[in-house]
């Protein structure tokens, strides 16, 4: 493997400064589960490494006034198991779930799956589903960035010179919502999805579709929510039915690529197939969430 | 679960053979002290790499390695221009450097040698290539024309001259007496090993010029006199050749040629005069070390009303890639099923052989089986639907029986297909859950493969050297290989049953080709028959001198005598016992006395296919039948497996743990041919070369198997086993489709099948 | 540029200067002699490198030698006992037939370990979610599962029938 220095900064300060100082040729260090293997296949060939391990508060996730703020560190491993985001998040436990295996879910954190800014990230339709919101340090202070601002296509971001994310926000979701992240994929583990579907669903109680959110990746040159296809459900009786008429608009609305992976044509034959029954698994927890409640 | 069979040899119970033994060289591999060639290191080792090629075809205008020689570190720089030419290949059609021309993403252009691999992989980037592409041909059809890009000027053509055509009987004659005819062309793609250790060796000259190569090889006696070859091509006649195995990390096949990197890394290591290692990245064994051949097969078979078949017709091509391995003798092995599984009274087979641009191809785990058994077992199905006959009754009125002569000439011994298939019926719950349709199905597929040995070489031998020490001990010195399968253990058992000895009282040595005999490597699922009986027949004459000794020293008569559990009994006098090791004792300490070595080479009684492809190859064929349950998706297209059976006739399972462990690592390999693997080329160039993109098995994709050994005790056979390596993963493919059909009533003729190629047939029967 | 790290490796405490960009498994490998993790793919796709950090199974191809300063790797070599009695994972899997080829096997063993340390009795499921890093193409998988309930069982009080 390629040469090249390593620091680990021990504040945001520090690592800020060290990007600065590096310009081009430095980049962060999160889990290193796509880094390293970049470096290796010479796709990335940076001098200075920044590890952001050591910088406190990274890795700590807090639910507070109904919302969440999950760190840049905080890793896959650590959102599969935390019981509030499985009860309150589903849809972002499903993703993480089955990410990759144990050892990459150990150390590969949901800071590196959004900035590394890859097509099939598995958190990201949840993320863009959930309105996440990014707060970015850098030279001049904090942002924040609404996350469909975020990804500005395959590898690449909004992220500045010299800034780095440093936790994710999300808002409490509606009372009574129920969510689900659907992984297409060719075998059950250690794959990459073929496509990625996320559904958020808020009844009123007669179970008439009070707000619904479809984010999809994979279904396009970046995540994306089909807000044609939300738009039709919203006000409308949660029905089977419902649900396949907004799968075709959601089909309407995507622009698949075809590779050696599969077909253009399957993808969208799978967005319409698979928003149904991701609506499906998400209206069952709902009706969960309020038996629980 | 094994029906049992009463012991035919001996009067006793068995103490070894039948027994559950762990694998003896386990204990070393669960505390990762075995060491594969990935671990060896030599005093003053150098680092090997390969320049490979930038191009599917093209001219090699210069090659620079001016810049490479000047970096530090840096011991040699070889190419075609500046080293003796060396093929390999049986037809040595592959230069193993390449001069003039490439005709291949993965040919060698020039290697380097220098002091770490970060050196070595350095120095090849500074290697300076001019080349001038020239037009490639990727398909086998197209490479056919006229007109198409020749890979091979010297040829004169893109199509192999090998004579893979075999005729039985008359097929014009079989079309008549059809009743039913179907038709089909079917599709297999380029798959790869994927042994989890990668390709690499070591080669080191000594000071007087004699060659050493340690090499995960699977074929240590064949690979030493490749590379003996070698040296004569550097100007070293006379000088030697030792091949030592390191322990294999996964072979199915792949290790069963010598390729260019090994040349290469002798080469290097002749050059520099200091030990080379040469190991592929995961990277380059996916598109540098060959696969198994796709192919395209058109076949038609036809049967009468009462559902005899009457013909089979098979045409093949096949896609060669740019150089000759083994991939290019798979007919010789598919012309088994298709001669030899069921009863066909009329067959013909022809198969052509083509060069392409695309990577090319060598042995794997059924070597051409699979390819013809998905062909042959899929259309069966159509067939007997055709008949309207029941596919399970379609293959028992047609199936193979013991004593049988097949067109092939193959003097079939002990069959057991029908006991397999009456074995999977009954798992598969075949009467009750067939012909439901709706999403879920059953399907089988029966399988005949080679179980005593395959007479390729004119030897198909395999030798054994036994020395018994003075306490009790025995080294079993075997020529035969182990790669994961268990053969050294089933060694062991046979020679320590024979000699009533302990399992682990026999050592078994298998590594270096000073030591042992000979043997033509472990291909053909030959190592437990070849192998086992050339230890059994060396155990037999241990025994002999032992006993012998025994009677004159106890005055006891011979035939009263055997031996147990480390003891020496008569069984006609109680008060005769003597512990194993005492007995050797007193036949090495005493006046003319010696401690007894013996050896033993075995060839099994077989033929080499005469010039009309006929004749007894094996000693003994292995007979099975794969039966599966799915459940598929009808809109995503998903195939669940929901059951896997696999009843393997084995003759004797010496150790059924390790033939358990076969059917379900071959079920495993055959699943992933069925539903997920391919490697993708574009243009000749591999797109999907890593283990997230070229998809194998994993653990929560794997469905249960259930493994039903079934015993026919084949006369031939190390107490009665036959071979069973390869036949587990045969049948997968064509029982799965057969199992698709049966539920969605599509026919999915092309692997593997995915979810996209049922979501499309689906939509083409919606349609039509 | 080399930088000096000290860590725990199998219960002892080591410092050892090492370059920065070498990878865990090559400083174990090439620094220590310790051959049990081995290079299946570099890319983390194969789990033949599995070790533990902290107790927690990680790719060595995939981290920084560097970044186990002040922590602590447990690799196959350090799992048997100080007189070499093996570890229950071990005997299980020599027991069960779940060795073939055995590259994969050090990995395999040491993600299993990793399981079991955080959940003792694992059902059949979870076993072969949490294993789904550990490619193995020689055995099919089911007598490793079997070797892994085996192990659970023999040091799980729960009583549960896996």
């Amino acid at each position: 493997m390629r040469r090249f220095t390593y620091y680990e900064p021990e504040s945001l300060k520090e690592a800020i400064a060290l990007l600065e100082k590096n310009g081009e040729t430095a980049r962060l260090l999160a889990g290193g589960t796509d880094l390293i293997v970049e470096i290796k296949q010479e796709k990335k060939s940076p001098d200075h490494l920044v590890s952001l391990r050591r910088i406190p508060g990274l890795q700590e996730m807090d639910f507070s006034d109904g919302e969440l703020c999950i760190g840049a560190m905080v890793t896959h491993r650590m959102i599969e198991k935390a019981e509030l985001i499985r009860d309150k998040y589903s849809l972002l436990a499903d993703a993480v779930d089955n990410l990759g295996s144990v050892q990459v879910r150990n150390v590969a954190t949901i800071g590196g799956n959004i900035c590394n800014a890859a097509p099939s990230a598995d958190t990201a339709a949840p993320l863009v589903a959930l309105g996440a919101r990014l707060v970015v340090e850098g030279p001049a202070g904090e942002r924040q960035i609404p996350i469909d601002e975020f990804f500005k296509g395959p590898g690449k971001t909004d992220l500045g010179a010299g800034e780095i994310l440093r936790c994710i926000r999300i808002p409490a979701l509606p009372q009574g919502a129920g969510s689900c992240y659907i992984k297409h994929a060719r075998r059950k583990a250690m794959d990459l999805p073929l496509l990625g579907i996320a559904v958020i669903i808020v009844p009123d109680a007669n179970m008439v579709c009070r707000e619904a959110r479809i984010a999809l990746s994979l279904a396009g040159p970046k995540p994306f929510r089909a807000e044609q296809a939300e738009a039709f459900v919203t006000g409308k009786p949660l029905s089977e039915e419902v649900w396949k008429q907004a799968g075709e608009i959601a089909v309407g609305e995507s622009n698949p690529r075809s590779s050696f992976r599969t077909t253009a044509a399957y993808r969208r034959k799978m967005i319409g197939t698979l928003i149904p029954r991701a609506a499906a698994v998400s209206l069952q927890r709902v009706n969960r969430a309020w038996m629980k409640g | 679960m094994a029906k049992t069979l009463e012991p035919k040899t001996k009067e006793m119970e068995f103490t070894s053979i039948g027994q559950r033994v762990p694998k003896l060289d386990a204990w070393d591999k669960v505390q990762g002290k075995t060491m594969y060639i990935h671990d060896v290191k030599l005093p003053r080792m150098l680092h090997g790499k390969i320049l490979w090629s930038k191009y599917a075809h093209a001219r090699i205008v210069s090659i620079d390695t001016s810049k490479a020689e000047q970096l530090p570190g840096v011991r040699a720089v070889i190419t075609g221009y500046n080293t003796p030419e060396i093929r390999c290949g049986f037809i040595k059609d592959n230069p193993v450097l390449k001069k003039d021309k490439v005709r291949q993403y993965r040919d060698e252009v020039a290697a380097v040698a220098a002091d770490t691999p970060e050196i070595a992989e350095e120095a090849i980037k500074l290697i300076d290539v001019v080349y001038e592409e020239l037009p490639g041909v990727f398909d086998p059809e197209e490479a056919m024309q006229e007109g198409a890009p020749l890979i091979h000027e010297d040829k004169g053509s893109n199509v192999l001259k090998l004579p893979w055509k075999m005729i039985c009987g008359d097929v014009e004659e079989g079309r008549k007496q059809a009743d039913y005819i179907v038709e089909e062309t079917y599709k297999l793609p380029f798959v790869t090993h994927c042994c989890l250790g990668t390709s690499g060796c070591i080669a080191q000259f000594d000071a007087k010029g004699n060659l050493t190569v340690y090499s995960p090889t699977q074929i240590r006696y064949l690979a030493q006199k490749d590379f003996q070859e070698a040296l004569n091509a550097l100007g070293l006649k006379g000088k030697k050749v030792k091949v030592i195995q390191t322990a294999i990390g996964g072979g199915f096949g792949s290790k069963l040629d010598t390729y260019p990197f090994e040349f290469i890394t002798i080469l290097l290591a002749y050059y520099t005069g200091r030990p080379v290692k040469l190991v592929y990245s995961r990277e380059e064994e996916f598109f540098a070390s060959p696969g198994r051949q796709p192919v395209r097969a058109k076949i038609s078979q036809g049967c009468t009303k009462e559902g005899k078949l009457t013909f089979r017709d098979v045409e093949m091509i096949l896609d060669n890639g740019a150089y000759t391995s083994w991939g290019a003798t798979t007919p010789s092995v598919m012309m088994m099923p298709i001669s030899s599984l069921y009863q066909v009274p009329n067959i013909r087979y022809v198969a052509k052989c083509v060069h392409t641009n695309n990577i090319y191809s060598t042995a794997m785990r059924g070597y051409g089986n699979p390819q013809a058994t998905f062909a042959i077992e899929s259309q069966l199905d159509t067939l007997a639907e055709k008949a309207g006959i029941d596919p399970w009754e379609f293959r028992m009125i047609n199936r193979n029986k013991p004593g049988e002569i097949t067109p092939q000439k193959f003097e079939v011994g002990s069959c057991g297909m029908k006991e397999c298939l009456e074995a999977v019926k009954e798992k598969l719950q075949w009467d009750e859950k067939r012909g439901k349709g709706n999403g879920r199905g059953v399907g089988i597929a029966s399988l005949i493969h080679v179980g005593g040995g395959a007479r390729i070489y004119k030897s198909d031998g395999c030798g054994t050297i036994l020395k018994l020490d003075d306490f009790g001990k025995v080294s079993l010195l075997t020529s035969a290989s182990d790669m994961g399968q268990g053969s050294e253990t089933v060694l062991a058992q046979i020679v320590a049953e024979e000699l009533g000895l302990h399992v682990e009282d026999v050592d078994v040595i298998m590594k270096d080709t000073n030591l042992e005999i000979w043997d033509a490597g472990a291909h053909a699922s030959r190592s437990t028959f070849v192998a086992g009986n050339s230890a059994l027949y060396a155990a037999r004459k241990a025994k002999e001198e032992i006993l012998e000794f025994a009677a004159t020293m106890l005055k006891e008569p011979k035939e009263n005598l055997y031996l147990r559990d480390r003891m020496l009994y008569s069984r006609n006098n109680p008060e005769v016992s003597m512990t194993i090791d005492k007995l050797l004792r007193a036949a090495h300490f005493r006046t003319n006395g010696r401690q007894i070595v013996v050896s033993e080479f075995y060839d099994p009684p077989t033929q080499m296919l005469d010039r009309e492809m006929k004749g007894n190859f094996s000693a003994a064929y292995t007979y099975g039948v794969h039966g599966v349950e799915v459940e598929v998706d009808k809109e995503t297209g998903q195939i669940k497996i929901l059951k896997m059976v696999i009843a393997m006739d084995v003759g004797r399972a010496i150790n059924p743990m390790a033939v358990e462990g076969q059917l379900e690592g071959g079920g495993a390999m055959g699943l992933g041919y069925s539903l997920m693997e391919e490697l993708h080329l574009e243009k000749g160039k591999v797109l999907n070369g890593n283990f997230l993109d070229y998809k194998i098995m994993t653990f929560p994709d794997m469905p249960p198997i259930e493994s039903v050994i079934v015993e026919t005790y084949d006369e031939k056979g190390p107490f009665g086993a036959k071979g069973i390596g390869e036949p587990p993963l045969v049948g997968s493919a064509p029982a799965i489709a057969n199992a698709v059909w049966d539920a969605l009533g599509v026919r999915i003729r092309e692997l593997p099948i995915t979810p996209e190629k049922i979501v499309a047939a689906l939509e083409g029967k919606k349609g039509s | 540029m080399a930088v000096k790290i000290s860590f725990k490796l199998n219960g002892e405490d080591v410092s050892i200067n090492v370059d920065d960009h070498v990878t865990l498994m090559d400083m174990l490998r090439e620094e220590f002699d310790l051959f049990g993790a081995k290079e299946g793919c570099g890319y983390g796709e194969c789990g033949s490198c599995t070790v533990l950090v902290d107790d927690k199974a990680v790719n060595s191809c995939l981290m920084l030698a560097v970044a186990v300063n002040g922590r602590s790797v447990l690799t196959i070599e350090g799992l048997a006992g100080p007189r070499g009695e093996l570890d229950p994972l071990q005997k299980s899997f020599v027991e069960k037939g779940a060795v073939q080829c055995g590259f994969c096997t050090p990995g395999m063993i040491m993600s299993a370990k990793a399981l079991l340390l955080e959940k003792p009795c694992p059902t059949e499921e979870e076993i072969r979610k949490g294993m789904a890093g550990n490619l193995c193409r020689c055995t099919g998988y089911a007598k490793i599962v079997e070797a892994i309930k085996a192990a659970s069982e023999r040091g799980c009080s729960c009583g549960k029938d896996s």
